[in-house]
């Protein structure tokens, strides 16, 4: 499973603070930082044009991808509990990106 | 002061014997390059290279002495200009004066070159014939040439063109930004009033006179720009005219638009205009509330959402032309029809018949680019793939549709082969390097802005008047909407040479190609951010590019190159892959060849498309419709164009399909073959010998589509 990700967007960074995305083996790739090599991953699973709309966008073990931030938080809620691993529920929920940063550029 | 004394004394000397010198009768006769043959006079050099140079007055005199010695003991019967020049950079050189030397040096073409030129065919650019108009251009840009790489280019950036490290694209156009998309829209709001033109023609009434404001602008346009002339949305822009017209008169006008296009070789060079035509089914959604401009110039009172249907009867009938293809059944080569497939095309009215009639086309032809503006995407696409993605902005002056014109103002292309070969399998080696020459691509975009930026000083006095002409409050040319491409060539081959495989060959390989793109990606965003220009990159399309990068490497890294070069060394008819596509003669599924390229095209934001070889191949068109459909649906593949081949007879006129030897009607061995060069169809008998090589190669997928 990977999630890709950006530094200053807000949906990402909840995820992020929300579960302990390592513990439950979901790989991180940060956009936007100059590392071709994310850059590169996301084109691979055909992704670019999505990420130019949203972030964050999970891709799960079968390829298929979920950018919809309900359906990924709830993908993980379920990751977490098959896995028997603890999550925060004290994030305050955001479902939309309020800034307009939560898209690469 | 005992320093002084003696470089006065010199001075004293040196002046003495100017003065002395200044006496001479040489009775000596020079042919000057103003026409004329004048006596000989010593001044004359001494006069250029004070204008010419910064060297100072007495070192300038002494040269022109030297010069006049070597003259007069010489013996010479005829004296020219270029000859006194080249003595007199000679001396330059002696003095070790080079700066001196590259300002004073003529630009010119040796009587052997031009000897050559007037008879054999130039075969750099397809669409170019051969005749006294090619030599001319050939003669031209060879000198404008020169001039852009001593003179717009510092050296540098001009080493690294000559050396084949890249390729700044048309140096012979120097003078010229590279292309343009508009829309027709300003024509008919300004109508035909163009700064060098004899006469003034107010907006169109009817739409023949329409359609020859258009195509007499497109000519004066491609006077101005070195590469394709493109028209946003055609048919709707056509629409607010068509209202009276009859399905057989819109035909017709359809006819003239194709053959005014495709017949006019009267462009530079004697060249046909190279012309693009945005056609929508739909009306795009920036454009629905837009009120139509129609005869005359004056609104209709209505919006383009209205014309809908005389917009799909303009581009219905536009096919039925391309369909019947010229008077011989051959495809017409221009204007170059780009068919947007959209979310509202598939919600319009009637899509499936037209996707239906535009692949019959492609089939019979192929006429047809499908471009594919997903999800709110809306693009203008012209040349061999390029593609203007509109903004927020451009989507604003969509409002005022004659404001939206677009223009990249150079396009340098990287050798990516040569930086493996460098590398030598080191990754941070290798991409340190591709940092380096886009860097450097960069740098030479700077410096051709710069110059266009003078040029476009000089307002309507100057060079590019129609350029500058401010029929709106801006000029025509919008110098800071410009963008600036970044080409490549030969990621195949970089990705072979790195990886030990081509990309096509497993997931690895084509990982490693995704990350030479997202890397060149993210530096030209970079770049771009911190000197303010547009950099993006662009598949290039490598007509005479892929070629010369070849030569160019098998002489300076033969050993390296000989291993990943394509094509045939023995005949010398070889070739790099064009930008990033994949082998072209991999026996691919052309579904997972459009699907797999089709990865690298959201990395390359100003165009990209992927070819379907068809040979002999005459596809069904709902097969061919259901390609589309599949590719828009579950690709991420910017742009496809379906080539079939033909093979005209020079003795019997006719047109046959496929490549043959013999003409299959009459047995002539004089023939030419007809196929997609790089982006558009033209005459194989032009092409250079790296096309021929991948001609040759090209897998033509002719058991994958049934014939029919």
């Amino acid at each position: 499973m990977t999630l890709f990700t950006k530094p200053d967007c807000r949906l990402c960074d909840q995820l992020k603070r929300r579960f302990d995305l390592k513990g439950m083996e979901v790989d991180i790739e940060v956009l936007d930082t100059g590392d071709a090599g994310a850059l590169a991953h996301l084109a691979w699973h055909g992704l670019v044009e999505t990420a130019r709309k949203t972030l964050p966008i999970l891709v799960l073990d079968d390829s298929a991808t979920v950018d919809d931030f309900a359906d990924i938080e709830s993908l993980l809620i379920s990751r977490a509990e098959q896995r028997g691993l603890k999550y925060n529920d004290s994030v305050a929920p955001a479902v939309s990106c309020e800034t307009g940063v939560c898209a690469i550029n | 002061m005992g320093v002084v004394m003696p470089l006065q004394k010199a001075m004293e000397k040196s002046f003495k014997q100017v003065t002395r010198d200044d006496s001479t009768d040489l009775a000596l006769f020079v042919r000057t390059s103003e026409e004329d043959i004048v006596g000989w006079k010593r001044q004359r050099i001494v006069d250029a290279l004070l204008r010419e140079t910064f060297i100072d007055r007495d070192t300038a005199e002494r040269i022109s002495i030297d010069v006049e010695k070597t003259v007069q003991t010489s013996n010479l019967k005829t004296v020219t200009g270029p000859l006194i020049r080249e003595l007199v950079n000679a001396r330059l050189l002696e003095l070790g004066l080079e700066e001196a030397r590259r300002m004073h040096t003529r630009l010119g073409v040796p009587l052997y070159d031009v000897d050559h030129l007037l008879v054999q065919h130039n075969k750099e650019n397809a669409n170019v014939p051969h005749g006294p108009e090619a030599t001319n251009l050939t003669l031209a840009e060879g000198i404008k040439k020169e001039y852009a790489l001593l003179h717009v280019f510092t050296t540098d950036v001009a080493d690294a063109h000559l050396s084949g490290d890249l390729h700044l694209h048309d140096l012979g156009f120097i003078d010229r930004p590279y292309c343009s998309g508009q829309s027709l829209e300003y024509v008919k709001k300004f109508g035909l009033n163009l700064p060098n033109s004899l006469a003034l023609a107010k907006p169109a009434k009817h739409a023949d006179v329409l359609l020859a404001h258009m195509v007499k602008f497109a000519a004066a346009l491609q006077s101005h720009f070195a590469g394709a002339i493109g028209w946003d949305a055609v048919n709707l822009f056509f629409a607010p005219y068509l209202e009276e017209m009859s399905d057989r008169e819109v035909k017709q006008l359809a006819q003239m638009l194709i053959y005014e296009f495709s017949q006019q070789a009267v462009a530079r060079g004697g060249q046909a205009i190279f012309s693009d035509i945005n056609v929508y089914w739909e009306v795009p959604k920036h454009f629905v509330d837009v009120p139509a401009i129609g005869p005359g110039g004056e609104y209709t009172g209505k919006t383009y959402g209205e014309y809908e249907k005389d917009a799909q009867r303009f581009a219905w009938a536009l096919f039925e032309v391309y369909k019947e293809g010229d008077g011989a059944g051959r495809p017409f080569f221009f204007p170059k029809p780009l068919v947007h497939i959209t979310e509202k095309f598939f919600k319009t009215e009637g899509h499936m018949d037209f996707l239906h009639h535009i692949c019959e086309v492609a089939s019979l032809k192929g006429n047809t680019y499908f471009v594919f503006d997903r999800g709110d995407t809306a693009k203008i696409s012209e040349c061999c793939r390029l593609s203007f993605k509109l903004d927020a902005s451009d989507l604003e002056d969509a409002k005022e549709p004659w404001r939206m014109r677009y223009s990249a103002l150079q396009n340098v292309t990287i050798n990516l082969p040569r930086l493996a070969y460098k590398a030598k399998g080191d990754d941070t080696k290798l991409f340190t390097l591709l940092t380096e020459r886009i860097k450097l691509a960069a740098k030479g975009h700077e410096q051709k802005k710069k110059f266009i930026e003078k040029l476009m000083g000089l307002g309507k006095g100057g060079p590019l008047a129609m350029l500058a002409m401010d029929l709106d409050g801006n000029s025509y040319l919008r110098l800071e909407r410009c963008s600036y491409l970044m080409g490549m060539v030969g990621l195949n081959e970089l990705v072979k040479v790195h990886t030990g495989e081509e990309l096509h060959d497993s997931e690895e390989s084509l990982k490693f190609g995704l990350k030479v793109i997202a890397h060149m990606n993210i530096v030209c965003n970079k770049m771009a951010e911190q000197l303010g220009m547009k950099f993006v990159l662009e598949q290039t399309p490598a007509e005479s590019t892929a070629y010369r990068f070849a030569k160019l490497d098998m002489a300076h890294h033969p050993e390296e190159t000989a291993r990943v070069i394509q094509g045939d060394m023995e005949s010398g008819e070889i070739y790099y892959t064009n930008s990033t596509l994949f082998n072209v003669g991999a026996k691919m599924n052309p579904i997972a060849r459009v699907e797999k390229e089709g990865l690298l095209h959201p990395l390359i934001e100003a165009g990209s498309i992927t070819h379907v070889w068809l040979g002999e191949a005459n596809p069904d068109k709902k097969a061919l419709a259901d390609f589309v459909i599949k590719t828009f649906r579950h690709t991420n593949n910017d742009q496809i164009a379906f080539s079939p081949e033909f093979t005209c007879c020079l003795d019997c006129g006719k047109t046959g399909r496929g490549i043959t030897e013999t003409c299959r009607y009459c047995g002539s061995a004089k023939i030419d073959g007809i196929t997609r060069i790089t982006g558009y169809f033209t005459k194989i008998s032009s092409w250079n010998k790296g096309k021929l090589g991948e001609l040759h190669d090209r897998y033509r997928n002719e058991e994958r589509f049934v014939r029919k």
